[in-house]
């Protein structure tokens, strides 16, 4: 075959082929950059670190009261205890409700993760703080208190057997931890809150405010543990007038006791559930103002509902009637109980709010016990206090499960189960500390699941 | 023939580098072949015919008259070569002279399959004989005219043996296709698009608004009166070298182009019904002392044998099949088009323009229709409220080829359509149709106070649910799409040789989604009834560049070879700005009409930089050995993870052409092949990042901007990597009448993508990619086509194919995926197979009602006790056949064609009625004491035993369907000149006209669905696929 190119022209084609090639591969990169405008990969300013504590506010918001499908953890725990009904589709909310949950419930691992973001992201939170916006401290106790928040709430919702796993330094990878006790949780939220106090400096109205919400903090997480006189002296100081409560707009999230109450129609405000509930609508209490609707989302179930609350109102996490009441509580766990300051702390509260009448002694203590319990859920309805107050009653008084949770006939079919806490979802097979038994879809990560 | 010296066999690899480059000499003219190619039988030219030198870049078309002409060949002895489709080949040695002028001509025969039929591959245009896969090809052009084609859902389903296709079930809605298998656990499974050498955008689900159901897809923009053919690459053994995210199998698309001579016109006209022939669950009511139809009281069965409450009546509606509550209609289809083509032997052309319009099935009824009118003081409700779901679409293309030398062409395509769309509120949605109606009572009058609304408002709901169609099909869901594809093909030859292709071109893409609600016309769900307005505004760019130059040449008499280098840069570029609105000031239909207002932003790109070299070795033209690698780089890629490199290898052997093979009439031609080849799949934009998100904080009472972390990053990550080895034969026999295919191959995913779920107790995001599982597809793929009888009175052709894949996961890294509800990923079974609970049941006492009780003598249902799911089947159907019936009449005056396709061995889980038992609960099994003990036991496992169970509801979905059937009737051609044309045809048609299952369901292939994942079918009050009635009158001047 003849050749067309001269042999010239083949070793100069050959040399600037092989240039060519080479500047083709430098170029590579640059048409490979691809840079998306929707993440943001560092946050090193004063005004990043702030940004980040603020992300961990929605984390909050978001676990207490502001998300569903998976539902908040205030919805999801009365929804379990007493406080509400399902009046739903979803088969996720209506196990929760007969207190049948099952580890594969899709609703499961989401607030779970959320309260767990709340804790690992306010680490990183506090590190940026302090690394690049130091003062005001409240930004860091803050920090502090919504992980206590977060680790007090896990140990009165969760049962027995919650890992706490962090994140390496830089944030890309997991360093797992081990199942611990609903105690052990209360310990951590204890010591976070503890920190917080210790960071807490800065402008005197904030410090102020920090120093009431860590107060009731550690004082709930005592009281989990039964130190009844420790919680009462950490909530001395906090008056009867404070709040703190996580807010919610428009444009951030809503207030889901309104949206999936009012609004959705999802939840149902109840009577005396399951035997044991208390009666939330015939009370005609003033603290829960109800009414009655027709028929709830599912098309079956008789709707009620609250109009405690608008979209966007705010709900309080902490108060100052909790401060009286755990004074109440730690009256009543005296040696002796101290009935007349059980009473006053209780009517201390009730004083503020019109249409309360001054309680009087029951007579016995079991009695003032159910009226303790009963005032704690009729103030601090759907605010996140009803399943843990239920599994202390059971804990800490010796209730029989079955006289405190609702039980017998579920109203959708078949009987209540056993439920007195939430399981760890199924997802936490992933963590490597979790003796694995894949092919068992019920197992669990809970060491037991006592109240 | 020449044999090239040993330098020359270094330098023409190298120099077929340089000229990809762009530095290639010219060279000298040498000889001259010309000659005319013709049909044998009728003696008439063919035209587009090609005529190309065995073993060079040599090649031309036949022009109107038959003729071509090859200008460069070198002196010696050749191989030349004449195909066209639809015909058997012929080849013939040749002696060319420098200077000199050789005429041959070609007298071609036709027959129904030849090895030398051309596919389009990744380095362009090859023959079948030299490729080492199985490529199965579309003739779309044929199936648009004389067949129910609407879109190209109805292109591809049942075409082809290993494509799996489930065609939307709304009008404009897109199809899922999965093609041997599903690989990926946690990416798309969907194969890519290229049209005319670019790729294009096809993603499924395409719209930032969800209606519940099936939302359009990118697929079914492109125009099917626009395609000539469809070939599709199947898996990694033949996509190597169209690179990362090829592993999925590739669509490869050539539009129509224009041939040399008069012009040609071809006009249609189309017109048809669309109706819903499907048959639809009844709902039941249990009737008990204070029941009303305005409460929702009832006595279940349950109840019943608890005796806390007495069954007086059951009572049942079906409005679906109500006159007045019926949502259905009759839609209608409508097409009309116009296409020319034709040219010169230096330029030709193709121009089309056509504009269809269809309207589903889904209407307001009219008692509804009327409660609006009075409501809100009109006339007449609004078209697109009355017809909430349709589709109108305008498509011009102009395709134009140009002979700018004798060694130089370029093409250009392009391609434009906009069309406008409406979609439903459906399927799996609160505030849709499915949810509504599925969900209602067993009577037609009940009166209900909607969730959300006041509880002094109560209406006659005509047995939906909550929520009626004057509300939900007052919500306007749009989708305004503006889309070109643009490409350019540009070769160039040199020499005898060498030649050079680039192609460059850009998919572009303009959609604009819609979601009205005007205040006061849509539901109570939430705030809805104050209105409310989505306007998302989102471009697409999708840029291909690929050029890649081929050197030809022979290494000795009887062994040629072929080296193509090359590169190929795909970015991909989408960006969308959204506007919400809410509380809508009355009559507005704007953002600006909103008290309430947000926006977001999103954009995501990536980009791949790919380069290949591919050997060819051809023996005798009978043997090709085929080698080739790729390397691609991809934006998406790990930061410890910088290049990825996909082998491939392919051999086919022509066994009928040795001279030692056995001439036998029985025996018309036999070729071996096999392949081997890898590719892959790229993860997200963004997947290997770590990084943060914006979000808003409400610190209290005010919106404050805060950072949250928001993925964990994997600095590893790389893409998936499919290999696939492939074995098959292609035999003819009876001098080709009968044609066989046959095909095995094996499909390993390793370091597939699995979305590893993160214990939520490390504190981050739910999950992340990571390369630790592998998957296996294994299957056999089989064709038959056989022409029975072929005479002039009497035609009959049929074509027979099957498939069978096996589908399992291999490893999952010890990563223990956590089960759902019914679904699981585990390792030795197939991705996401159904997974349930078994129970058994027994009716002890003999009252003909099962039930549950906590007692265990009184209990009538046993489930699993330990807990243990049980594999209930995949959710793939592994086996389908379909049987493809081409008739001929009256000297074809009349051709029928009919397909009959059938999917054997897949599950689905017929969940509209697991929901209606569940929690609607006005199913049959829960309330009706005659129904089967099997339909009661299947209610109770789900709703009232502690450990519930969906093991009742998870069927078989097998069926046997005809898809299609067609009568074209050819008018006789003086007729046709009556009116000035040279060709006219009526066709009356009819797709999904029957069924045969066992499936207790609606259909079958019913489904809904996101873009990833292995499942075709979703049965969650979704909606099941109508029935199309057309006629189409076409006509060639």
């Amino acid at each position: 075959m003849t050749t067309l190119l001269t042999t010239l022209a083949r070793r100069r084609l050959s040399g600037v082929a092989a240039l060519g090639g080479a500047l083709a591969l430098a170029a590579c990169d640059n048409l490979l950059v691809a840079k998306d405008p929707d993440i943001i990969e560092t946050a090193t300013s004063a005004s990043a670190a702030v940004a980040l504590k603020n992300g961990v506010v929605v984390r909050f918001q978001a676990f207490t009261s502001g998300q569903q499908g998976p539902d908040a953890m205030f919805q999801f725990g009365g929804l379990l205890a007493d406080e509400w009904r399902s009046g739903d589709t979803f088969e996720q909310r209506n196990t929760v409700d007969a207190r049948t949950t099952n580890v594969t419930n899709s609703f499961l691992a989401s607030p779970f993760r959320n309260m767990q973001r709340t804790r690992n992201d306010g680490r990183r939170a506090i590190n940026a703080l302090r690394t690049f916006s130091p003062v005001p401290g409240t930004n860091i106790a803050l920090m502090f208190l919504l992980t206590a928040f977060a680790e007090n709430l896990m140990g009165e919702s969760f049962c027995n057997g919650i890992p706490f796993s962090d994140l390496t330094p830089d944030g890309t990878d997991i360093i797992y931890g081990n199942p611990v006790t609903v105690d052990s949780a209360f310990k951590r939220a204890a010591n976070d809150a503890d920190s917080a106090v210790a960071n807490n400096t800065g402008v005197a109205a904030e410090v102020t405010r920090m120093a009431n919400f860590a107060a009731l903090i550690k004082a709930r997480a005592l009281l989990n543990r039964g130190l009844f006189a420790q919680a009462a002296a950490a909530v001395a100081v906090v008056p009867t007038s404070y709040v703190y409560q996580a807010t919610y707009s428009i444009n951030t999230a809503d207030n889901q006791n309104w949206s999936l109450n009012v609004s959705g129609k999802r939840y149902v405000i109840t009577d005396g559930e399951g035997g044991n509930g208390l009666p939330f609508r015939s009370a005609a209490d003033p603290r829960i103002p109800t009414s009655a609707g027709t028929i709830a989302f599912d098309g079956n179930t008789p709707y009620f509902f609250t109009t405690l609350w608008a979209r966007s109102d705010p709900v309080t996490v902490a108060s100052g009637i909790e401060a009286r009441l755990i004074e109440a509580e730690a009256a009543l766990n005296a040696a002796t109980p101290d009935v007349a300051t059980y009473l006053a702390k209780m009517n201390e509260d009730r004083a503020t709010k019109a249409g309360l009448a001054p309680l009087s002694d029951p007579g016995t203590q079991a009695a003032r016990v159910d009226l303790l319990f009963r005032e704690r859920a009729f103030w601090m309805f759907g605010t996140g206090h009803r399943l843990g107050d239920l599994r202390r009653l059971i804990r800490q008084y010796g209730r029989g499960p079955e006289t405190v949770f609702p039980t017998g006939t579920f109203f959708k079919g078949g009987n209540y189960g056993t439920d007195v806490n939430f399981p760890i979802s199924i997802d936490e097979l992933n963590n490597p500390n979790i003796p694995q038994n894949a092919t068992t879809i019920g197992q669990s990560t809970c060491i037991n699941r006592s109240a | 023939m020449t044999i090239p010296t040993p330098r020359n066999l270094i330098h023409r690899p190298l120099l077929a580098l340089g000229l990809l480059l762009g530095m290639a000499g010219s060279v000298a003219a040498q000889g001259i072949l010309s000659g005319r190619v013709t049909d044998k039988a009728a003696g008439n030219p063919l035209v587009g015919a090609r005529v190309f030198v065995l073993g060079t870049s040599l090649t031309a078309s036949t022009n109107a008259d038959g003729r071509y002409r090859i200008t460069g060949v070198p002196g010696g002895e050749h191989q030349l070569r004449a195909s066209q489709i639809g015909y058997a080949s012929i080849t013939r040695p040749i002696t060319a002279t420098d200077q000199g002028a050789t005429t041959v001509d070609f007298a071609l025969v036709l027959t129904p399959y030849s090895l030398d039929e051309v596919v389009v591959t990744a380095t362009g245009d090859q023959a079948k004989r030299e490729i080492g896969n199985a490529v199965s090809t579309v003739e779309v052009a044929d199936l648009v005219r004389n067949t129910p084609v609407a879109n190209m859902n109805d292109l591809l389903v049942a075409k082809a043996p290993g494509v799996s296709v489930l065609p939307g079930n709304l009008t404009g809605s897109g199809a899922r296709v999965r093609i041997r298998g599903a690989s990926s656990l946690s990416l798309s499974n969907n194969p890519i698009y290229v049209v005319d050498g670019i790729r294009v955008n096809s993603d499924v689900n395409s719209s930032a608004i969800g209606i519940g159901g099936t939302n359009p897809s990118r697929v079914n923009d492109l125009n099917p009166e626009d395609i000539e053919s469809i070939d599709i690459v199947k898996g990694p053994s033949a996509s190597t070298l169209y690179g990362t995210d090829a592993a999925n199998g590739v669509i490869v698309i050539k539009t129509k182009k224009g041939r040399a001579g008069k012009p040609v016109w071809n006009a249609w006209m189309e017109a048809g019904a669309v109706t819903d022939r499907n048959t639809y669950p009844t709902n039941y009511r249990g009737w008990t002392a204070g029941a009303t139809v305005a409460n929702t009281t009832q006595c279940l069965l349950s109840g019943v044998v608890a005796h806390t409450c007495v069954l007086d009546s059951v009572s049942s509606f079906n409005p679906w099949a109500d006159n007045q509550s019926s949502p259905l209609h009759t839609g209608a289809r409508q097409s009309y088009g116009l296409q020319v083509s034709g040219g010169t032997d230096a330029i030709r052309y193709y121009v089309s323009g056509d504009w269809e319009d269809e309207v589903g099935v889904l209407h307001m009824p009219d008692i509804f229709q009327q409660r609006l009118l009075a409501l809100r003081n009109i006339g007449q409700v609004s078209y697109a409220q009355q017809n909430p779901n349709g589709l109108r679409k305008t498509n011009v293309r102009a395709n134009l080829a140009v002979n700018l030398s004798e060694k130089a062409d370029v093409q250009v395509n392009t391609g434009f359509v906009t069309s406008t769309q409406r979609l439903p509120q459906t399927d799996n949605n609160t505030t849709g149709l499915g949810s509504n109606l599925y969900g209602g009572p067993g009577f037609k009058h009940n009166i209900v106070n909607p969730p959300g609304a006041p509880a002094s408002f109560v209406r006659d709901n005509f047995g939906y649910q909550r929520y009626t169609p004057d509300e939900f099909f007052s919500e306007t869901v749009s989708q305004d799409i503006n889309r070109t594809i643009s490409s350019g093909t540009f070769n160039y030859r040199p020499t005898h040789w060498l030649a050079f292709r680039a192609v460059g071109g850009v998919d572009f893409i303009s959609r604009d989604d819609g979601d009205l609600c005007r205040r006061d016309e849509c539901t109570y769900f939430g705030t809805s009834k104050l209105g409310f307005r989505t306007d998302a505004r989102a471009t697409f760019w999708d840029y291909t560049g690929d050029i890649n130059s081929t050197a030809s040449y022979h290494l000795s008499n009887e062994l040629s070879a072929k080296t193509i280098v090359g590169a190929q840069y795909v970015k991909e570029k989408f960006s969308r700005n959204s506007a919400q609105a809410s509380d809508l000031t009355p009559g507005g239909v704007t953002v600006n009409s909103g008290a309430n207002l947000a926006a977001d932003e999103t954009t995501t790109l990536t980009a791949t930089l790919g380069f290949f070299a591919e050997q060819s070795l051809g023996y005798k033209d009978r043997l090709f050995f085929t080698a080739a690698v790729r390397s691609d780089k991809n934006s998406a890629f790990g930061l410890n993870f910088q290049r990825v490199y996909y082998p491939k290898a392919s051999i086919s052997y022509v066994l009928s052409d040795e001279p030692f093979f056995p001439k036998s009439s029985v025996l018309t031609s036999f070729r071996l092949r096999g392949a081997y080849g890898a590719s892959g799949r790229q993860p997200g934009p963004n997947d290997a990042t770590a990084f943060l998100a914006p979000a808003t904080a409400n610190l209290d009472g005010v919106d404050t901007p805060g950072l949250l972390p928001a993925a964990l990053g994997n600095k590893g990550l790389k893409p998936e990597r499919t290999a696939e080895v492939e074995l098959g034969f292609d035999a003819a026999l009876f001098r080709s009448r009968v044609n066989v295919e046959f095909t095995y191959y094996k499909k390993t995913s390793r370091d597939a993508l699995v979305s590893r779920i993160i214990a939520p107790s490390a504190g981050t995001v739910a999950s992340r990619l990571e390369n630790i599982g592998k998957t296996l597809n294994e299957g056999v793929e089989a064709s038959i086509n056989t022409s029975i009888v072929d005479s002039k009175q009497f035609a009959w052709e049929l074509t027979l194919s099957g498939s069978y894949n096996k589908n399992q996961i291999v490893a999952l890294g010890g990563v223990p995926l956590a089960p759902g509800v019914t679904n699981w990923s585990r390792e030795g079974y197939p991705i996401s197979a159904w997974w349930t609970r078994p129970y058994t049941y027994q009716d002890k006492n003999g009252d003909g009602i099962i039930q549950f009780s906590s007692n265990p003598a009184l209990n009538e249902i046993f489930i699993n006790s330990n807990d243990s799911l049980v594999y209930n089947g995949p959710v793939l159907p592994p086996a389908e056949f379909t049987a493809y019936n081409t008739i001929d009449l009256f000297k074809k005056k009349i051709r029928i064609q009919g397909l009959v396709d059938a999917k054997v061995g897949g599950y689905t889980e017929f969940d509209t009625e697991r929901i209606r038992c569940q929690s609607r609960l006005n199913c049959r099994g829960e309330i009706d004491p005659t129904a089967p003990l099997s339909v009661q036991a299947a209610a109770v496992a789900v709703r009232q035993a502690p450990s519930s169970s969906q093991y009742g509801y998870i069927y078989k979905t097998d069926f046997i369907r005809l898809r299609e059937l067609s009568v074209t009737y050819s008018f006789p051609d003086r007729w046709a000149r009556m009116f000035g044309a040279s060709r006219a045809s009526l066709t009356a048609s009819g797709r999904n006209l029957g069924i045969l299952t066992k499936y207790p369901g609606i259909d079958p292939e019913t489904g809904y669905f996101g873009s990833t994942g292995a499942a075709l079918t979703n049965d969650f009050q979704t909606a099941p696929p109508p029935s199309y009635f057309t006629f189409r009158f076409n006509v060639s001047f």
